[in-house]
Parts: C-alpha cells; sequence; structure tokens
C-alpha cells in the first residue's frame, strides 16, 4: 500500500454514462482505495462496480514515470484486455483521471473527449462514412490540438464485427481482442484525450538518477538499436530494411521497437512531403501473417495501412485472405475488407506474447511499463520495486 | 555552455520534455517544459523545439537546425505554445534533457 499523497496519480476516477450523458467523479483520497498496484486489477474491481459490462481505461502506477518504457495504459472490456502505448498512456495519465469507466450505451454515433478532468460526448454521424485516419484527423482538427490521442474505431468497429481493431493514432498492433467490436456497440466512434494537467513524485532527483543509471546500464546491454528488427526477425529481410524511414519510440523507451516504413515515397526523404508516406509497423503477428501469406513488404505495409483504415485486425483479414485460395494480392485484401462478416478474429497474440512465464506479462502491464521492452532487459520485481520510496513515498510490495 | 541537437538522433520518446518540467516546477507534465517534442505522427515527421535565452527558438527539423525562428507548430492553441514558457534554464549547468536522452541527441557544448 502507499500514501494518499497521490504521487503519480490524479486521486479521480470519472464514470461517464453514455445512455444519459451523465458523469460521476470520485475523488480517491482513501489509501485504502489503492490497496492494489495493479491497474488491471483495479479495472477489474471497476468493470464489476459498475455494473459488468462497462469499457475502464486506467494506467499503472508507473505510466509516465522515468522507469525505462513506463509508457502503457489499458483498455478492459467484456474480459478483454489491450494495452495502449506510444503516448497515449501519458496522455491518459495527465489528462486528470486515473481511470475512466464508460458505462451503457449512447443513442446516437459519437466520440468521447475528456482532458483537464473534463469529460463529454460529442456527437459524430458524420464520421459514418469516415475511415479511422480520417475520424482521427477530424477529432484533432476539430478540437484544434494535433496531438490528441485517438482510440479509434474504423467501420469496421461500427458494424461490431469481432475482428475490428481499435486503431492507436493511425496504427495498429495493441488490440488483438476485437476491442474495436466492444466501442462499436456502444455507439462510440472513437475515445479522445489530451493531458495537460501534471504529475508529483515523491523525491524528484532521486527518482531520475536511479531511473536514469538503470536506463544506461539498458543500453549497454542491449547495444544498438535497430527499430523493430530489434525485436523481430521478420524486420531483418532486405525488402522490410530497405523501406525503413526512422524507429519510433513509445514515451520513455530507450530501445524502441517502432519502424516506420515509406512506401509512398523515397524511404530516405527527410522532408514533411507527403501526408500519409507509410505505416508505423509494430505488430508481429500482423506482418508475420502478411509474410506468410507471400506479400512482399512493401504490400505488407500497404495492407497495414488498409486494415488501419477500416479497423480490421490484420493477420484475421490476410488469414481469410488466404483461406480463399490463390495468391494473396492486395485486390483480394481490398475484397475480404468489404465482407467483414466473413472474418473471424484470428486470435493471434501481440504484446501478450511477449513474456514466456505466466502473469509476467499482466505484472508489467499492470504497473504501466512495456511488456515488450521488459521481457527484452528482464522484468524483475524487485528491481522495479526499489523505485518505490522515490516515485511513491513509501515502500511497496510486487 | 549551450545545448546542441542533432535531430537524426531522435526517437521522439519525449524523456527531454518532461524532464525539463520536473526540473523547473518539481512536476512531470509536458506543458511547461523550455523543450518541445513536435509530432506528426501519421507523416512520421517528429523534432524538437528548444527555447533558449541566447539563441531564441532552436527549431531541429530532421532537414536540419535552425535558430531564432518560430516554431511552426507546437500542439495547436490547445497546448501551451513554446512562445509562451520559459526559456531552458540549463538545469543551473547539467542539463537533465542531455542526461537522459538515451540516443544523445541533445548534447552539451561549452
Amino acid at each position: 500500500m502507499w500514501r494518499a499523497e497521490m504521487y503519480l496519480r490524479n486521486g479521480r476516477i470519472v464514470t461517464f454514462d453514455l445512455s444519459t450523458g451523465e458523469s460521476e467523479e470520485q475523488e480517491v483520497t482513501d489509501e485504502s482505495a489503492w490497496d492494489n498496484l495493479s491497474s488491471i486489477k483495479i479495472a477489474e474491481k471497476l468493470a464489476v462496480g459498475s455494473g459488468g459490462n462497462s469499457i475502464i481505461l486506467g494506467t499503472g502506477v508507473l505510466t509516465g514515470s522515468f522507469v525505462p518504457a513506463a509508457c502503457a495504459g489499458l483498455v478492459l472490456a467484456n474480459g478483454r484486455l489491450i494495452p495502449i502505448l506510444g503516448f497515449a498512456g501519458l496522455e491518459l495519465k495527465l489528462s486528470g483521471f486515473d481511470f475512466v469507466v464508460l458505462k451503457g450505451k449512447a443513442s446516437e454515433q459519437g466520440y468521447i473527449w475528456f482532458r483537464d478532468g473534463i469529460i463529454e460526448f460529442v456527437p459524430a454521424q458524420a464520421f459514418r462514412s469516415m475511415d479511422s485516419w480520417q475520424r482521427t484527423d477530424k477529432i484533432r482538427s476539430d478540437q484544434g490540438d494535433g496531438e490528441i490521442q485517438v482510440l479509434c474505431n474504423g467501420p469496421w468497429g461500427d458494424g461490431g464485427n469481432e475482428a475490428a481493431q481499435l486503431i492507436v493514432d493511425h496504427w495498429g498492433g495493441e488490440d488483438k481482442f476485437g476491442m474495436g467490436a466492444e466501442l462499436g456497440r456502444r455507439n462510440l466512434v472513437a475515445i479522445a484525450f489530451r493531458g495537460m494537467g501534471e504529475l508529483e513524485l515523491a523525491e524528484p532527483d532521486r527518482h531520475f538518477e536511479d531511473a536514469f543509471l538503470m536506463m544506461r546500464e539498458h543500453i549497454g546491454r542491449l547495444g544498438a538499436n535497430d527499430g523493430f528488427a530489434s525485436y523481430t526477425q521478420l524486420a531483418k529481410r532486405d525488402d522490410f530494411a530497405r523501406l525503413v524511414h526512422r524507429h519510433v519510440a513509445c514515451y520513455g523507451c530507450p530501445y524502441p521497437c517502432r519502424s516506420f516504413l515509406k512506401v509512398y515515397e523515397e524511404p530516405k526523404e527527410l522532408r514533411l512531403m507527403a501526408k500519409e508516406p507509410g505505416y508505423l509497423h509494430y505488430d508481429i503477428p500482423g506482418l508475420s501473417k502478411a509474410f506468410e501469406s507471400g506479400l512482399d513488404a512493401k504490400d505488407a505495409t500497404v495492407a497495414l495501412i488498409k486494415c488501419a483504415k477500416a479497423g480490421a485486425e490484420p493477420a484475421s483479414v490476410i488469414s481469410k485472405a488466404a483461406s480463399l485460395g490463390g495468391k494473396v494480392s492486395l485486390e483480394k485484401i481490398d475484397s475480404v475488407l468489404s465482407r467483414p462478416a466473413e472474418v473471424k478474429l484470428a486470435k493471434m497474440l501481440n504484446f501478450e506474447a511477449s513474456f514466456g512465464v505466466a502473469g509476467q506479462y499482466e505484472a508489467c502491464l499492470g504497473l504501466g511499463l512495456c511488456p515488450r521492452y521488459w521481457s527484452k532487459v528482464g522484468f524483475d520485481k524487485t528491481e522495479i520495486a526499489s523505485f518505490s520510496e522515490s516515485t511513491l513515498g513509501t515502500q511497496f510490495s510486487l | 555552455m549551450r545545448l546542441r541537437i542533432e535531430p537524426l538522433k531522435c526517437i521522439c520518446c519525449g524523456l527531454c520534455e518532461t524532464v525539463c518540467s520536473l526540473n523547473r516546477d518539481s512536476v512531470l507534465t509536458p506543458m511547461t517544459s523550455s523543450v518541445i517534442l513536435h509530432i506528426e505522427d501519421k507523416a512520421n515527421y517528429f523534432g524538437l523545439v528548444l527555447k533558449t535565452k541566447s539563441e531564441g527558438l532552436v527549431v531541429a527539423r530532421p532537414e536540419g537546425v535552425s535558430t531564432g525562428q518560430q516554431a511552426a507548430g507546437s500542439g495547436g492553441p490547445g497546448a501551451k505554445p513554446i512562445l509562451l514558457r520559459e526559456p531552458c534554464d540549463l538545469c543551473g549547468g547539467e542539463p537533465k534533457c542531455a542526461k537522459i536522452c538515451p540516443t544523445g541527441c541533445i548534447i552539451v557544448e561549452g
């Protein structure tokens, strides 16, 4: 347990009823409310407490700290759990809420928008004809901030298809469990948020120094980073390597697993030219299934772009395309994307497969740490617990 | 002493932003930092904007570094523009952004 100073927490949980548009906030100053450090356990408790049919968003206690790769948040709905990475975890925590509970079903299509401790439902009937990228861009444009984090459905999610994938800031990879369908069933096209708040640490200087030393030790051990190729052999292929533009980290990660491939302009072009030049790869099963089906790196990337725009889980789409017989082509991918009802969820794990040891994934994600990074460097609970005093002001055990 | 930025080494981790606020205000927030990570995610275009006392704005784009200009963008009107922020104080002599940067993108000179 830790004290109620709310270090690295906002001390606020909000429940928003999509059916009525009303929200209810819970100030959490009683330390017993945080008696479990795992955000997954807290989210599960909130799900039960809100009737069991809610969407829960949350962050780990270390999310946003300087512990390496402390970037993760989570979404839980109907027993399905997905991480949210990139900058979404940090921004979610800085939005003013530790957990957001969305219950009920909206009477019309729209999105949830929260920032600075304010939450609202924004009707968005016009989004029906848009893909997930257009929706993300529209939300950012309408709300006047290009760095709003958007967890977005495409048309597949609107229809509640079981293979609908929730797209995180244009990219797919986090959702391998059809979370998009969970939003669609509640008439939600997206959940958008921006973090403009601030968080305190118990001992800022000590936390910084400890995290710095840990990160340097990791970097020294890991050696040179090669983006996605540092985590999967798939990205070591020549046709993939030729298209790499730059490697991109999530918040606080010193050893990124994300590589952006440019397929619509010269990969080494550094200037801001094409607005949609390619795709950010971090989806191991998606790329694996694409290569397995015979697509080269360029067509695999285009296939993943098409799936992301549709809000469709790519391994599921490509598996269906392969099952139709003959060579898998982009035309065949288009054909499958036009018939979502025929596609079953492939249930191929991405971040969930990071660890070979049961429980490690949940333990890591529950703290707000990226499972992929921590499986690479070795997830040691004792080592993480050494941050307890500088972070939270008290000892905690994991 | 000054900070030099090599933008192509940037991996967009954002640690420089949060550590800046930690040093300045003892809190974690990208909203008060003197350095801003500018991201256009769909185009994979990102770089840093640093507000300095001696050189004005240092705009470190992927295609090169320029000084004395206004930032092209800092997250729109919903965010706090860099022109309203305090300039870098070099953390009193040991810049934390340069220290925490995992790739050596931000370098202390002089």
